[in-house]
């Protein structure tokens, strides 16, 4: 007996194509902005902005987390809650060493 | 262990086998090896792991590679179902994203107090592009970003039951992943052997951090990779003799999830090592 897994419809409308020329321009994008004259600050934000947005978009469009049952997203987005507190954790002992 | 189900359900599969605890035991004698350590507890263990990993293949070649869901009823309406083995890949990768932040994190801890750490760690961080090759390094992300398409439209080809264009885009990203691991092990022993950065020093004066800090994040992450393109050669493997259907291709889109992991990783990675400033 085969069961339908959730989300399997419609395939041939997902937008891989788009997604990949999109992560591709973001990439470029990441390839000139390290090398403009900005405060140290405000390029760790650009880059860390934009790898956010690469990343969500690989995790929402290629794992397909965005097809899949909503209480799947909660398993990574614990993960990342942990990871926000260790940097937040890091970040401030470092400021005062 | 075989299912006793309602008439009608036939034996074609049954979900239990015994590799997977012989592959976990074996992994874990092999970190107490890494950890007491014990070359001989971490050699049983490796030795463990492989052979445990070999009959799972050996298994898995000739079995139809279809989702189970779990026996017994769920809460449908609460929680509709997600096969057991690919929450079960999810969970993996939550505990690969806390690996992972602690090895990042811990370098980034280290670049941030470069001016506290005492005589032997004295130095400025190197500017991007100073010591690290980032052309080269921004083409081989362009290159894990493409085997992520082909890996995810060789999902949509099994899903569809299209088993030529299956072959052709797994085969794309095994080789795309190849040649991802083969540029990175160039530059590792271009940097090793031509620059001078190794584990314990950093040509320009640079920080001698700089080096293990480096080597430690990119492999760390080269090898997840490796182990991606392992997994990968045995799926494409699988579909070359036929092993999958538009029914049975889970394990297609399981190795894809740990592969697009192993990309979204980098996407933070490649910033943090190669772009950010000094």
């Amino acid at each position: 007996m085969t069961r339908e897994p959730p989300g399997s419809e419609a395939h041939a409308k997902r937008p891989y194509l788009i997604v990949f020329v999109a992560l591709a321009a973001v990439t470029i994008i990441e390839l000139f902005v390290y090398s403009i004259p900005l405060a140290h600050i405000e390029i760790i934000s650009i880059l860390m902005a934009t790898a956010t947005i690469k990343g969500g978009l690989v995790v929402g469009y290629y794992m397909h987390l965005r097809y899949e049952p909503r209480w799947l997203a909660f398993i990574p987005l614990a993960g990342l809650a942990l990871v926000a507190v260790l940097v937040a954790a890091l970040t401030s002992t470092s400021a005062h060493p | 262990m075989a299912h006793s189900g309602p008439a009608g359900h036939a034996e074609e599969e049954h979900h239990g086998s015994r590799w997977p605890v012989i592959i976990a035991v074996g992994m874990a004698v092999g970190y107490v090896g890494i950890v007491t350590p014990s070359i001989p507890i971490l050699l049983v263990g490796f030795v463990v792991f492989v052979a445990g990993t070999g009959g799972w293949v050996h298994d898995d070649m000739r079995r139809p590679s279809s989702p189970f869901y779990g026996v017994g009823t769920a809460i449908e309406s609460a929680f509709p179902r997600v096969s057991a083995r690919k929450l079960g890949t999810w969970l993996l990768l939550v505990t690969e994203i806390m690996f992972f932040s602690a090895i990042i994190g811990a370098s980034w801890t280290l670049r941030l107090r470069t001016t506290t750490l005492g005589p032997d760690f004295q130095g400025p961080w190197a500017a991007p592009n100073q010591i690290l090759n980032v052309p080269l390094t921004g083409l081989n992300t362009f290159i894990l970003i493409c085997s992520s398409v082909t890996m995810v439209e060789a999902f949509a080809a099994a899903e569809k039951g299209d088993q030529k264009r299956l072959r052709l885009f797994l085969l794309a990203t095994l080789i795309l992943g190849i040649a991802f691991v083969s540029i990175q092990a160039y530059e590792y022993q271009k940097l090793y052997f031509q620059e001078g950065l190794t584990f314990k020093s950093a040509p320009y004066g640079v920080n001698p951090l700089y080096g293990a800090t480096f080597y430690a994040q990119t492999g760390v992450h080269g090898t997840h990779v490796t182990a991606g393109v392992l997994a990968l050669a045995y799926v494409t493997r699988k579909a070359f003799r036929g092993g999958f259907t538009k029914e049975n291709h889970e394990a297609v889109e399981l190795v894809g999830l740990y592969w697009h992991f192993v990309d979204v990783v980098w996407i933070f990675l490649f910033p943090i090592v190669y772009l950010l400033p000094a």
